[in-house]
């Protein structure tokens, strides 16, 4: 169902069950959930901590764009710092090409943020005494590569981000969508391979911020990123995200690609979420077909599509022929038929 | 007892450890103001290199460079001005008086003021002293810095640089602490190291605020050393000092006249190097 998923599963970052507890009394709040297995309100309760991740487990692949989904204060920000330990975690591992980052020493946790790990922010937070160029090659900078060189390669990420003609000018001169794809080039520059994105596009016009979207899956895909997306917007998770988690009250409520997400929502949290999404991009063919024996026609002559395509497609596919079904075919034999109530109910449900 | 015996005994305290201290640091105090005098001399043998017109054409290139082409021109012709006074031999005193001060206290205000901005339980201790420091009359730091170095510059610096440390001290710590959280957080997703977030982050933060304690420290320092005068500093305050005491209205405001143009001109060139400091707008610095 999953290609990027499926063809490509080295996981890059493996999250097993991780707690993070706010509090003064979190460390007994901590040993209260693994001996007696408490819930959020009764740690409130009874210690009087809140709980930002309760007991969450994930898994990044290499090339996978994986967004997490939730409102504010649903622990998203919190989950994401686990993932680089800006917050230590509570309980549980957080496991990054294979190594228990708990258990890296100051230096090594350094070299890991500096190599394998970037990071962009909703606040952008581009140093303001600094050109574009010099912003771009500050990971660079930090790990001790030569000026000539992080220069070049700074460059050539500000290239990507459509900012060639501005690398000379300071972030106050650009508007919010130019200062994020700074922040982005930054990211790419220091080349990790696994991006976390902060929320990177909630402070932009709706315009700008689709076109961010869109270049930046083109982006990460094309240089074989892993990238972790936080989002309150459930429409951008869909647009950008391989996978998607949706988060509440610190806990992940689900998991699964976009079609899964929106046809089968977990709860009725989720439900209430997919509810406005539009589903004719979304619902494919082998979500919504029926078996070849339960259609009375004959399926010889009916027009062809791929169990992928979308229900778009499938109507368009349609409207061009005289049939009133489509005939779905996999690997060169018929595996089943869509027909247009079919179609409908894929679109309602 | 007699509550009146208690002041008189702190009386005592207080004299006896001024003199215990002025007879057993002889050594000590004649080393302080020979380091002291010594710099003040060299500094004002540096001003006194080129003749009045040639420090009035310097000031005022600099004052084009760095406020404008009108300050520039403003200030060559103020300075010009002290010189026909017959107050320019005064005035360099008094600017080397108020240079080697400041100097000293920006070289140890400033790295107090970092520590302070990265030590909690420092910056407690010396929040009370600063305040303390600030809310004196200042001509009381006259007082043992007399009795211990005797009439002359070297008292009068000793005095001014106490003065002039505390805005030093306290902007200095501020501007450390205020660092946004956003970018701390940038330098820690970057692996950086505690050094480097100190000098790529923290400090260029900093700047503004530690440039803005640098001109009032030279602010406090000018307010100073015309009440230095007293104590036979040189310079434009002990001018003011003998007017005063002669009823010399002329001389006194004549002076009073090359102290202002003198602030004037150092506050707004050191504004404007703040100015310059904070990046986006300092045209000057793009290479």
């Amino acid at each position: 169902m999953d290609n990027t998923h499926n063809q490509a599963n080295e996981v890059l970052v493996d999250c097993r069950s991780v707690w993070k507890i706010f509090g003064s009394r979190a460390a007994a709040a901590i040993e209260a959930v693994e001996k007696r297995g408490l819930t959020k309100k009764e740690i409130l309760k009874e210690f009087n901590c809140v709980v930002g991740v309760s007991d969450a487990s994930l898994q990044v692949c290499r090339g996978e764009i994986f967004c997490i989904m939730g409102l504010s204060g649903s622990g998203k920000s919190t989950l994401i710092r686990l993932l680089n330990r800006l917050i230590e975690p509570s309980l549980g591992q957080v496991i990054v090409k294979g190594k228990n980052i708990a258990t890296l020493d100051a230096a090594a946790l350094r070299d890991m943020r500096a190599r394998n790990i970037g990071m962009v922010f909703q606040s952008v937070a581009l140093l303001p005494y600094r050109t574009v160029l010099e912003n771009a090659a500050f990971g660079l900078e930090v790990r001790g590569v030569a000026k000539d060189e992080r220069n070049k390669v700074a460059r050539a990420a500000l290239e990507k981000v459509g900012l060639a003609d501005w690398t000379e000018r300071f972030p106050s001169e650009l508007s919010g969508g130019m200062q994020q794809r700074v922040g982005l080039a930054r990211a790419i520059a220091a080349d990790p391979e696994i991006i976390l994105m902060d929320e990177p596009f909630s402070a932009l016009d709706p315009l700008i911020r689709r076109q961010l979207q869109d270049e930046f899956r083109q982006l990460t895909k094309s240089l074989g990123k892993s990238a972790v997306f936080i989002t309150h917007d459930l429409e951008e998770a869909i647009r950008i995200g391989d996978r998607i988690a949706i988060m509440k009250d610190g806990v992940i409520v689900q998991v699964g690609n976009a079609e899964e997400i929106v046809t089968r929502p977990a709860d009725d949290y989720v439900a209430e979420f997919v509810a406005g999404i539009s589903r004719i991009h979304l619902v494919k063919a082998h979500s919504i077909m029926q078996p070849v024996t339960g259609y009375r026609g004959d399926v010889e002559g009916l027009p062809r599509a791929t169990p992928e395509t979308d229900i778009s497609a499938l109507i368009d596919l349609t409207m061009q022929s005289d049939r009133d079904a489509i005939a779905v075919v996999e690997n060169g034999a018929v595996v089943g038929v869509v027909t247009t109530r079919g179609m409908l109910r894929g679109v309602a449900a | 007892m007699d509550m009146s015996a208690i002041p008189a005994a702190f009386d005592t305290v207080v004299d006896d450890a001024l003199f215990w201290i002025s007879d057993n640091g002889e050594g000590l105090f004649d080393a302080l103001r020979a380091l002291l005098e010594g710099t003040y001399d060299g500094i004002l043998w540096l001003l006194e290199l080129l003749p009045f017109y040639g420090v009035a054409v310097v000031a005022a290139l600099l004052g084009w460079r760095m406020v404008s082409r009108w300050f520039g021109l403003a200030t060559g012709v103020a300075l010009v001005f002290c010189a026909l006074m017959g107050l320019w031999t005064e005035t360099m005193a008094t600017l080397a008086l108020v240079l080697t001060a400041t100097v000293l206290a920006l070289v140890t205000g400033i790295p107090v003021g970092i520590a302070a901005g990265f030590l909690r339980g420092l910056d407690r201790v010396l929040e009370p002293v600063l305040d303390l420091i600030q809310t004196l009359p200042p001509y009381i730091y006259l007082l043992p810095a007399i009795a211990l170095m005797g009439f002359g510059p070297a008292t009068a610096l000793v005095a001014t640089f106490i003065v002039a440390m505390p805005p030093a001290i306290r902007l200095t710590a501020l501007g450390i602490r205020r660092t946004p959280r956003e970018f701390i957080e940038l330098g820690e997703a970057n692996g950086l190291t505690a050094w480097q977030m100190f000098t790529k982050i923290r400090l260029p933060f900093a700047l503004p605020s530690i440039m803005a304690g640098i001109n009032q420290s030279l602010m406090m320092a000018f307010g100073m050393v015309v009440i230095a005068g007293i104590v036979g500093s040189g310079g434009l305050g002990e001018t003011i000092y003998g007017a005063v005491r002669t009823l010399d209205i002329a001389t006194s405001i004549n002076a009073a006249i090359a102290i202002v143009i003198l602030t004037m001109v150092l506050d707004r060139l050191t504004q404007s190097a703040a100015a310059v400091n904070k990046g986006p707008s300092g045209k000057g610095r793009e290479a």
